[in-house]
Parts: structure tokens; C-alpha cells; sequence
């Protein structure tokens, strides 16, 4: 299906189209990140609708939108956000392949102190993972962390 | 899109007359249902773009679209056991620390302790950026 030109539409709106006409799609891949060495690992995991708007194309605004907002956001006198156009009428992103849109995602739901330096200090902050991989129950997982065994080396090779 | 009403007022026949802004202002801006149990997974939502497992019974929501500024309300249930056996305890929900492009969701079980849920839902309701 063709998505209709959406630039200049309220994003609610494309994503409203998207729900209509879309089957979500769910993604196998899940993002392991740890914020902070007291907290466990925490896992991110892609919306169906969302991957399907991601890979359709033509929907959903480039990630620097939302930096831009968050920025704002960010300000000591902010009350709440002016500059809420830029995710409508900025030109949508076109048709991402499934792991273009898990690239995607960290940078906009995962924190910005995880992604940029997720290579580098003593240990790994981040992997990205088929959710095969994790745990499959739930014992123990506040203490959940990312294995010492994948190590930046292992990465780099 | 195929068909647009536009209009500021919606009248009854009888029983009278609504501003639009109050269905625009009266409607959920996202909603989410999603399993806690093993690998989270989302089921089915709206205007999410994802959730993040940050341990037992505790979630984090982001918008697709974000809402306007943080004093948004959302609301949170949960239930422990899916299906209808009698030790399915119902487990309680408590929404906190929202941003304009996130909010995080608690669920803890009677007895107090956090509980991941077979069945969570939330909905947001507020003004959209």
C-alpha cells in the first residue's frame, strides 16, 4: 500500500492512517542497555504499530525531532513545547528496513548517555539482541546485567 | 484521506448541543496493552513507539507523538495471571514520573511487592504537541 504524502499532516493523524491500514509488525530484536551501574539491565522493546509505520515509510519524523524537543524539554523555564510542529511538518522518514528501525528506536526512546558511548569504558552498555537470547522467565531480573563475556574486543572483531 | 468533517459543533436532535474540542480534549492520545511475563511484548496499542522492561512490574512508555508538557493523566491496570484461575490476583498499577515523551508505570500485587503482569494496560489522556 502507498502511503499518502503526509507532510504538513498532524503526526496523530498519520499515525491514525497507519492503525487503519497497517498490520503491526513484531520484532524479534530487543535492545539490553544499562543507564546506571546500581540499576539493572533494562530492555527496550519495539511497539508493533510502530515497527510497521518504520518500515512502511513515509510516516514517522527523523529522530532529531525528537532530540530537538527533548532539548527544549530540557530547559529550566519549560513549560511545555512550542515547537511541537516540527514532528508534523517536518518531511517523514522514508521506508526503514527492520534493523534501520531498531537503530531508530535507541536513538530515540533509549538515553542519549547509553547511545553515545555505548563502546566504550570497561564494559558494553548496550547489545542488541533477538529476544531468543534473554531469559525466558523472570527470575532474578532486577539483577539482570549484560554479560561480562561479550566484551568490546568480541565487537571490534 | 478519503472524507473530512469539519465542524466546531455537534448538535441532537433532542438532547442538545457539544463543542468538538470536547471530544478532541475527552479522547485518549495513546493507549497500551502488553504482557510483563518472560520477554515483555506489546499486544496492541496506539501512538506508542515502544516500552522499556526496566525490571519487575516496572515499565516505561514512549510516544510516537508526544504530548505537549507532562501534566498529562494516564491511567494503569494490571493483572497478574492471565485467564480466570482463582489465584489470579489483580495487581495495581501506579503511573509516575511522566515527560512529554515518556511516562513509567509500577505494578505491584496486593501484598505490595512489584509483580510483572500477564495482562497491563494504559491509556493517556492530555494535550498532544
Amino acid at each position: 500500500m502507498q502511503t499518502p504524502k503526509f507532510k504538513g499532516t498532524h503526526l496523530f493523524d498519520r499515525l491514525c492512517w497507519a492503525k487503519e491500514n497497517l498490520e503491526g509488525v513484531q520484532s524479534d530484536y530487543r535492545v539490553v542497555f544499562e543507564d546506571s551501574v546500581d540499576e539493572c539491565a533494562k530492555i527496550l522493546v519495539p511497539d508493533p504499530n510502530w515497527m510497521a509505520c518504520a518500515l512502511q515509510g513515509g510516516i514517522l519524523p527523523p529522530v532529531w525531532v525528537y532530540h530537538e524537543l527533548a532539548k527544549d524539554e530540557a530547559q529550566p523555564d519549560f513549560k511545555k513545547h512550542t515547537r511541537g510542529y516540527l514532528l508534523h511538518n517536518t518531511e517523514p522518514v522514508p521506508a526503514m528496513t527492520e534493523e534501520e528501525a531498531i537503530e531508530y528506536l535507541i536513538l530515540k526512546d533509549c538515553p542519549e548517555s547509553v547511545w553515545k558511548t555505548y563502546n566504550e569504558g570497561n564494559r558494553l552498555k548496550m547489545v542488541i539482541c533477538k529476544k531468543e537470547q534473554l531469559p525466558q522467565t523472570r527470575e532474578w531480573r532486577n539483577a539482570w546485567k549484560i554479560s561480562d563475556d561479550l566484551s568490546l574486543t568480541d565487537l571490534a572483531a | 484521506m478519503a472524507g473530512k468533517i469539519i465542524a466546531d459543533t455537534l448538535e441532537h436532535s433532542t438532547a442538545g448541543s457539544l463543542s468538538t474540542e470536547y471530544v478532541v480534549n475527552g479522547s485518549a492520545k495513546a493507549w497500551v496493552r502488553y504482557n510483563g511475563t518472560g520477554t515483555a511484548a506489546i499486544s496492541d496499542s496506539f501512538n506508542t513507539a515502544s516500552i522499556a522492561d526496566n525490571g519487575t512490574g516496572d515499565y516505561t512508555f514512549a510516544f510516537s507523538s508526544s504530548m505537549n508538557n507532562s501534566n498529562f493523566a494516564c491511567n494503569a491496570t494490571s493483572k497478574e495471571v492471565d485467564g480466570s484461575a482463582a489465584n489470579n490476583n489483580g495487581t495495581g498499577a501506579m503511573p509516575y514520573s511522566n515527560a512529554t515523551g515518556s511516562f513509567r508505570v509500577l505494578n505491584f500485587s496486593p501484598d505490595g511487592n512489584p509483580r510483572d503482569p500477564a495482562i497491563g494496560n494504559t491509556s493517556t489522556m492530555g494535550d498532544l504537541a
